[in-house]
């Protein structure tokens, strides 16, 4: 007997956290031959999976290969169910840019974060490392995003963090603009002495916030 | 008065008729080996005289007999030469000292001649002795003072300084001191460091304490030894490229930033006038690789010979940056890699220097029971890195960590009853317990994975970019004294090393220092070595695409 809709996400999350890429695969496709919502089985079925295991991960129970062992069988759900998705149900996705501070060029991190925001349904916009305070601005505005989330490794370099948040500041687009930072340097008490809207201690903190922030 | 053109070294000396071309050398301190003092059987002190005048010296029969075709190229015994006309005299620029091949007891090392940088010549006549610097007169000091002659190579760690005062006329290390960098009370790792001395005053403070450990230093050794500091006239600063930079008193903040650049290159001398040592003392700094392979490698390449060996051998300095020099058929490269202050004990629960109460050794024998050793044999009361990576190997070897890193639950787990008594829980975690009041949590564990995660990338991007499998390294040597607390087991077990390379590790020590003091005592291997590095070549890790996946596949166990 045909498995349900419902039956199948949850399978399909199971998949994920076991970091089955042959399972994804085989239950990505039984949802498109039996027409059930392919939006749906990204939502309710890999992003809860890659949800979980983000939790597995900060619990440490996870570590990164693990999530990008997950996060693969994720992307290969979603190149199987995307051509499917219909189209007045796709709505807008929200944009987030994501980048290494000035200065700075360890980026495991930052596409750690990256992973965990893709696999959540979110846009993310790599500006890549060693980034400028004025292309992290720039990229958010031309893209209407409406987080940038900014790493920074050395002690040496999170200082530019604060020039970003002041030329936020200075173009006027406090609060249009929402800045999360994190990285290994980085404290909640830095983040509140530079202004930055939060902080986040871990690639899956940030979807979290991410999430809290857009009411998503 | 004759005027002899000593043109080697580009000194011109007035002199009375009659002298030798040997004492008239000497007198202006210039040095023209003569191992037989001047009696004229060793026939080591040939000189060439460059279209001499007929008349303006004159020869006489020494013991030694030059051979008749050297005689036609204008050679003569300078010790029994005399000058009565103006002379081009082409001697050496060094002379080449026959002394004692000197065998290095402590890190490895090689044979090389005493041929430092700094000589010191008596010239009786005038009664004082002069100091040359490069073949130069510096300075001169009253009588005769050649047997007082002192150098120092110091290690300059980011945790330790290890400083060895050397005899300049035997090669014997005399002494040695070891002392805690007191620039780490400031900032403990590399990148603080750099970030604080980047603003003025905290390059002063950092420059500051080091500059006075350096003097205490030096004072306390020459208490120790009864030896005047005077008489010490090189120092070789030996370290990463950062304390380099530190110990320089200059700002290294662009080494803290891409691209990673260093101010200083190494490879020559600079004053020492902050270093109470002789007047005319200088400092050499060996020529760095790149911004993060600094003169503290390049010192390990010149102590283990690694250009000159024969297949292929790796060389890394464990810490927290792996620095590594590949090194095949005379074909080297090298690269760095951030591995984090784990192996310092920083980030780690119950982690601490190798001081006192550190659990530095961690074995597992065959009944499951663990053997451990604590420095000073008091009560553990934390863990240092060697300890760290013991632990961490063992657990990994009989089962208590899996293969992804994650604490293998008692009840799950098929390691020996002893050890499952020493799972315990704390704060609603695993924890395990490696002595009474010391333990490991899941989150140390993956501080190491990162840490030797990185190393391992980084041997294995290097042996990528010479095309060497694992297979085919023919030896493996960990220099650093961290690295000599290790054990191979260890480091394979957790794959911070490739299986292949079981049985091929060897600890060579402190290269820093031994290399340093190969720079102190002759001087023909900086200028080779300046050379050298610019062969070296560079891998830089974070530019290339493939290091992410290669570091996350590392990261297991």
């Amino acid at each position: 007997m045909a498995k349900s809709a419902a039956e199948l996400n949850e399978a399909l999350a199971e998949a994920v956290v076991d970091m089955d890429e042959g399972a994804v695969a085989e239950l990505a496709n039984e949802v498109v031959d039996q027409g059930y919502d392919a939006l749906g089985a990204i939502d309710q079925g890999l992003a809860k999976g890659m949800d979980k295991a983000g939790k597995l991960f900060e619990e440490e129970e996870y570590f990164v290969p693990e999530l990008l062992m997950c996060s693969d069988a994720v992307n290969t759900g979603i190149d199987i169910l995307k051509p499917h998705i219909k189209m007045e149900s796709a709505g807008e996705k929200h944009k987030i840019v994501v980048g290494v501070i000035e200065g700075d060029t360890h980026d495991i991190g930052k596409n750690l974060v990256k992973v965990m925001l893709s696999s959540a349904n979110f846009d993310v916009v790599d500006a890549g490392r060693d980034v400028p305070p004025a292309k992290f601005v720039d990229l958010a505005v031309q893209e209407g995003a409406q987080i940038i989330m900014i790493a920074a490794l050395m002690t040496t370099t999170m200082d530019k963090i604060g020039d970003t948040i002041n030329l936020i500041k200075e173009r006027g687009l406090e609060g249009k603009i929402k800045v999360v930072i994190g990285g290994a340097p980085i404290s909640p008490a830095f983040a509140k002495k530079v202004g930055a809207d939060a902080y986040s201690i871990n690639a899956n903190a940030a979807v979290r916030i991410a999430r809290d922030m857009l009411g998503c | 008065m004759p005027e002899l053109f000593f043109q080697e070294q580009d000194q011109r000396v007035s002199v009375e008729a009659g002298v030798t071309i040997l004492q008239a050398a000497r007198d202006a301190g210039i040095i023209i080996e003569s191992p037989c003092d001047g009696v004229g059987t060793c026939g080591k002190c040939q000189v060439q005289l460059k279209d001499a005048a007929p008349g303006s010296w004159k020869c006489e029969e020494a013991h030694y007999q030059l051979p008749a075709e050297l005689q036609e190229q204008g050679y003569v015994l300078a010790c029994h030469t005399k000058v009565y006309g103006d002379l081009i005299v082409v001697a050496p620029n060094t002379a080449k000292q026959n002394k004692t091949l000197k065998i290095l007891s402590e890190g490895e090392s090689f044979q090389y001649e005493i041929k430092p940088w700094f000589q010191k010549v008596y010239a009786a006549p005038k009664g004082k002795t002069f100091v040359l610097a490069g073949g130069k007169k510096v300075g001169e000091e009253e009588g005769d003072t050649t047997k007082q002659f002192y150098g120092l190579a110091i290690d300059i760690g980011t945790t330790t300084l290890v400083t060895a005062l050397i005899d300049m006329n035997t090669g014997e290390e005399i002494d040695s001191l070891s002392a805690l960098n007191p620039q780490s009370l400031h900032a403990q790792d590399v990148i603080t460091r750099i970030h604080m001395a980047s603003k003025p005053e905290g390059l002063v403070l950092l420059y500051g304490a080091i500059r006075d450990e350096f003097n205490h230093t030096i004072q306390e050794l020459c208490k120790r030894n009864s030896i005047e500091s005077r008489y010490i006239y090189e120092v070789i600063y030996s370290g990463n490229t950062t304390m380099i930079h530190l110990a320089c008193n200059v700002n290294p903040e662009p080494l803290g930033q891409f691209p990673y650049t260093a101010v200083i290159r190494g490879g020559n001398t600079v004053p020492a006038d902050d270093l109470e040592i002789s007047p005319y003392g200088d400092i050499y700094l060996p020529p760095i690789i790149s911004a993060y392979v600094g003169p503290d490698i390049t010192s390990g390449v010149l102590a283990a010979q690694l250009e000159k060996k024969k297949g292929t051998t790796l060389f890394i300095d464990i810490g927290t940056n792996g620095e590594m020099i590949l090194a095949q058929d005379g074909k080297l490269a090298g690269t760095s890699t951030a591995a984090g202050p784990a192996f310092e004990g920083m980030n780690i629960t119950c982690g601490m220097r190798a001081g006192n109460g550190a659990l530095e050794l961690y074995q597992i024998q065959p009944d499951g029971t663990p053997k451990t050793h604590v420095i000073g044999d008091v009560k553990a009361s934390g863990i240092c890195g060697s300890g760290l990576l013991d632990i961490i190997g063992e657990l990994v070897r009989v089962g208590v960590i899996g293969k992804s890193g994650r604490l293998v639950k008692p009840d799950k787990g098929k390691y020996p009853d002893v050890l499952k008594a020493q799972m315990k829980e704390k704060d609603g975690k695993p924890v395990f317990y490696v002595a009474e009041e010391v333990y490991i949590t899941q989150s140390d564990i993956r501080q190491v994975q990162l840490a030797k995660g990185a190393i391992r990338a980084g041997v294995e991007m290097l042996m990528s970019a010479l095309g060497v499998e694992a297979e085919h390294v023919d030896c493996v040597e960990i220099a650093g004294s961290f690295g000599y607390h290790l054990r191979e087991s260890s480091l394979i077990d957790q794959g911070m090393l490739p299986e292949a390379f079981r049985g091929k590790v060897k600890f060579v020590g402190n290269t820093s220092k031994s290399g340093a003091k190969a720079f102190l005592l002759n001087q023909e291997v900086r200028t080779y070595m300046e050379n050298l590095v610019d062969e070296i070549k560079d891998v830089e890790l974070s530019q290339d695409p493939k290091f992410q996946d290669v570091f996350v596949k590392a990261l297991t166990f």
